[in-house]
């Protein structure tokens, strides 16, 4: 007991050592307030009347987007913003000053619009917001001179996107438009602020990093009249990088006029590197409104059109490719030497399979054809038997190889992957097995079969490059490198003399009738939901080929007469802008 | 043996047999923050009732755990301590697998809507740790040292894994605190306050860039004016511009403005100081001061050494957070993100407080009076 009681005074005494402690550290929080609050207190008593940190943002410009020769695709014009800070604007009254002071210059600003703009871009008190945007400089010339404009609000410099080719190249460029909350969270580190542009699809988008120009910053401390007293840290301006394209223009305008009204695609590649030259998908649309501000009621309307004119059908596109597709068959039976380019088929208008009878697009038949005029005539009982003695594991797999069922690769977001079907596929998706006639079907690009106009272009400048699974791409600068798929020159050889024959004397003729020789193949596609789509892909110049190109007319008919013309008239182009 | 004395009922315990300041001050302080949360949340853009209302509920929670706490004793709750200092580290490693990562840090749980921080509920079940675990077995060498510190580490370990530099901080001071009222000899303590020293170097080197930014703003708040050191500026600007009286209720401009960052946890004081100006500040310490002293006050009238432990770190605590709280908003220390007892808003540290309240009530009304003690 003794010892507990000697031990509770040890540790009673201990305790008003803390105490005495608490007592001493709380009075010097005391003495601090003293400090910070009566003996400094006017001095931080002005500091947050003024409270005046400003951070001052200056845009640069955005890199420009050109075509192979430099014709600009998107510029950057200056126009001039009225900014202000959110301190400064908080009062209704003083809004409906600025409002007023705005309609005086014809532009139209309410007390109660202003307001609620100023919130929904509020970030900081010492980040500027937008009065008022897209000004040009006699405007603020005016504003800047009129004695009741608030001298709080001052105008700068924005640049703004304008698109010169409009419709011409919308698919490729894309758009820019103002940066939204969700992607300025996903992009932190990328220090996106309210009012800032960024690229929504196209080029515009893949190559943002580096067309996107940083805007200087610099935070100074100001006085109550607005006027710097220092500068408390400043980030300098990067200019956005230029970039130029592998779009060649004028071919672009060549591809429009060529379609027409008609809904399709044309799509023209460099065999060798795959630099795109044109990609036009049609029916297009106008991207300037969508940067300038287009309203709710429009932009909903472009979205909601059956005919789609936002989607890129070059990329996004996948369709059955029909006879087009007969080159990869072909190919796949001389290399697994299912046949040689001298085996004979008899072609009597149809071929029977199981008890399923499938004809061949000639009611009477072909009679006996072989590799080069089964390709010549586009004979469709030579490629069913041909299909039928691959087997569908080989026909797949050579498919695959050649880039079916894979994106391409190209910088241009939204790319389909089209469909490579297969037996396990069919399995998962419609819990069936692969039939005979499924094969056979897809022998003539047709069945589960889907492929995009670029994934057409790509097998074909693989036929005339000698083998090689080039990446298509539109920028100009570093490109990655295709794959070499080792085809036997033989094979390949075979195979591009039966396309010559398309073209020279068979279903394609109407397309090497523009004064270069092209090699190609042409293509009717059944379409479920109307007319045959018309294709058509070749390359030019036959003996030293340079561009393959591709034609896609939905529900165009057939190939031979509506697809064929196009692709001859625009590899004329290409290889005349050569010379 | 210890006398126990007849509790009464639940109503006697609450306002008669108990310490009447200390609840007192209590509830002044809770209140004091209900009306600065109120007048914080003006200037935010949610709805200024909403804070309010869920702290308010949230102090009537608190104020029931701490009836509760009370009603049971903290004789019967130190039997448990071991077990519930057990449940914490199992909440704390929870929180780590499972936590929602808030502002770079992984320190809440969440279930049924209701968000609770374990770092909070861990403080009282490391109070009772020590409090059991110092009597039991007292430090008279190295050895009971190692092992306290080993045992109460674990929780420092855990929380700095979070990571929590302040609720690390807290435990520090609670485990520095108990072992000095539980008598560990003076050289003890010296050496682990010296050891603390030299290991800062090496902690700099663990700290995340966002801590290293904290302190080095709260040496030169200019190294970043428009990130973290726009805090440190904006709050003293709040402090010093309330002068002497303040600017009156609901007529601080810097938390309207906005230009104070979370001024309803944080920055609270800074929203206080700011309308009630030096006098208020005064009166502000002079509550907590009051608190502090019938804190410690339970623990000098109790004979049993326990609740003196108790007592003690439960002291350090609450402390710790006040001087932390109020430096921070006059720039005089780093930001931790620690709330300012009573006043900030959150629930879960109102109910820890809540609790830890209990158990020094408890501690006082389970002694004789002072005229008792021989």
């Amino acid at each position: 007991m003794t010892r507990d009681i000697g031990r509770r005074s040890q540790l009673n005494l201990r305790l008003s050592h803390l105490r005495v402690f608490v007592g001493y550290t709380l009075l010097g929080l005391a003495l601090s307030l003293l400090f910070f609050q009566v003996l400094r207190g006017e001095h931080y008593s002005s500091l947050s009347t003024q409270n005046k940190i400003r951070v001052i943002r200056t845009s640069s410009p955005r890199g420009e987007i050109t075509d192979v020769h430099g014709a600009p695709l998107a510029v950057s014009v200056r126009t001039f913003d009225i900014v202000g800070y959110p301190p400064d604007l908080k009062d209704a009254r003083i809004l409906g000053e600025v409002a007023a002071a705005l309609q005086k210059q014809g532009i139209p600003a309410t007390a109660e619009g202003l307001g609620e703009s100023i919130r929904k871009q509020y970030w900081a008190p010492y980040r500027p917001v937008t009065v008022a945007s897209n000004l040009t400089l006699g405007q603020v010339a005016s504003l800047v001179s009129d004695p009741f404009f608030p001298k709080f609000l001052s105008p700068t410099p924005v640049f703004r996107r304008v698109y010169p080719a409009g419709a011409l190249a919308a698919h490729v460029v894309g758009y820019v438009g103002e940066v939204t909350k969700d992607e300025i969270s996903s992009r932190a580190e990328e220090k996106y602020r309210v009012g800032d542009l960024i690229g929504k699809t196209g080029i515009e988008l893949v190559h943002e990093g580096t067309l996107r120009g940083l805007a200087a910053e610099e935070a100074v401390e100001v006085d109550a009249v607005g006027r710097r007293r220092r500068s408390l840290s400043r980030i300098p301006p990067t200019k956005g990088q230029d970039l130029r394209l592998t779009l060649d223009l004028g071919a672009q305008r060549e591809a429009e006029q060529l379609l027409g009204g008609k809904k399709g695609v044309i799509v023209a590649m460099d065999i060798k590197d795959g630099g795109v030259k044109v990609l036009y998908s049609a029916p297009s649309y106008d991207p300037n409104p969508l940067t300038w501000g287009v309203s709710a009621g429009e932009w909903g309307r472009l979205l909601k059109d059956p005919d789609r004119p936002m989607m890129n059908r070059a990329i996004s596109g996948a369709y059955p490719p029909g006879s087009t597709f007969k080159a990869v068959p072909a190919l796949a039976a001389l290399v697994e030497k299912v046949v040689t380019p001298h085996t004979t088929v008899y072609c009597p208008g149809q071929l029977k399979v199981g008890n399923r009878i499938f004809r061949c697009w000639k009611r009477g038949g072909h009679g006996t054809v072989s590799l080069v005029t089964a390709l010549k005539d586009s004979c469709d009982v030579y490629f069913y038997q041909v299909g039928l003695w691959l087997g569908a594991d080989r026909l797949i797999e050579w498919s695959s190889r050649l880039g079916v069922g894979q994106v391409t690769g190209i910088d241009l977001p939204g790319e389909s992957r089209g469909n490579l079907a297969g037996r396990e596929w069919k399995k998962r998706r419609f819990s069936e097995s692969w039939f005979h006639g499924d094969t056979v079907n897809y022998s003539i690009g047709q069945g589960f079969l889907l492929m995009t106009p670029l994934q057409l272009a790509r097998v074909y400048a693989a036929l005339a490059n000698g083998g090689t699974l080039v990446v298509p791409h539109l920028s100009a600068g570093e490109h990655p490198r295709g794959t070499d798929l080792h085809l036997p020159r033989e094979a390949l050889g075979w195979v591009r003399k039966g396309m010559e024959e398309v073209v020279k004397s068979g279903t394609g003729r109407a397309s090497g009738v523009y004064g270069v020789s092209v090699t190609g193949k042409t293509g009717t596609a059944q379409n479920p939901h109307g007319d045959d789509h018309a294709w058509f892909v070749g390359y030019a110049p036959s003996d030293n080929p340079r561009y393959v190109a591709v034609a896609l007319v939905e529900g165009g008919g057939h190939g031979s007469s509506v697809a064929a013309p196009l692709v001859g008239q625009v590899l004329a182009y290409l290889v005349g802008v050569e010379r | 043996m210890k006398l126990r004395e007849e509790k009464g009922n639940i109503l006697r315990l609450l306002f008669v047999s108990s310490d009447r300041n200390l609840l007192f001050a209590t509830v002044v302080l809770f209140l004091i923050g209900l009306f600065s949360i109120f007048s914080a949340s003006l200037g935010m853009e949610k709805n200024a009732g909403a804070f309010v209302v869920r702290q308010a509920t949230w102090g009537l929670v608190s104020f029931s755990a701490y009836a509760v706490v009370l009603r049971v004793g903290y004789v019967r709750l130190l039997e448990l301590a071991y077990r519930l200092y057990g449940i914490a580290l199992i909440l704390l490693v929870i929180v780590l697998v499972l936590g929602h990562v808030v502002r770079g840090s992984q320190s809440w749980i969440g279930f049924a809507g209701i968000r609770l921080q374990p770092s909070e509920v861990t403080k009282v079940a490391l109070a009772l740790l020590l409090a059991k675990h110092l009597c039991r077995h007292p430090v008279k060498g190295p050895r009971d040292l190692a092992g306290v510190l080993a045992l109460a580490g674990m929780s420092l370990v855990l929380v700095l894994a979070q990571p929590d530099l302040g609720s690390a901080i807290v435990f520090s001071v609670m485990i520095l605190t108990a072992l000095y009222a539980a008598g560990t000899p003076a050289r003890y303590l010296v050496g682990l306050c010296g050891a603390a020293l030299l290991a800062m170097p090496f902690a700099w080197h663990f700290l995340k860039t966002y801590q290293r930014l904290r302190l080095m703003v709260f040496l030169n708040p200019y190294v970043d004016p428009l990130g973290a050191g726009y805090n440190v500026i904006q709050s003293r600007i709040a402090v010093g511009s309330g002068r002497l009286v303040g600017k009156g209720f609901m007529m601080g401009t810097q938390s309207k403005l906005g230009f104070l960052p979370e001024p309803h946890t944080d920055f609270i004081f800074s929203v206080f100081a700011e309308e009630f100006g030096f006098l208020g500040g005064v009166a502000l310490l002079a509550l907590f001061s009051l608190l502090l002293w019938r804190i410690i006050a339970a623990g000098v009238k109790s004979r049993d050494l326990r609740g003196k432990v108790l007592v003690a770190s439960i002291a350090g605590w609450i402390w710790f957070q006040v001087l932390e709280g109020m430096a921070m908003s006059m720039g005089l220390a780093p930001v931790t993100g620690l709330p300012l007892p009573f006043l900030s808003y959150g629930g879960s540290s109102l109910l820890s407080l809540g609790i830890a309240l209990g158990l020094v009530q408890s501690v006082f009304v389970e002694n004789p009076r002072p005229d008792d003690d021989s």
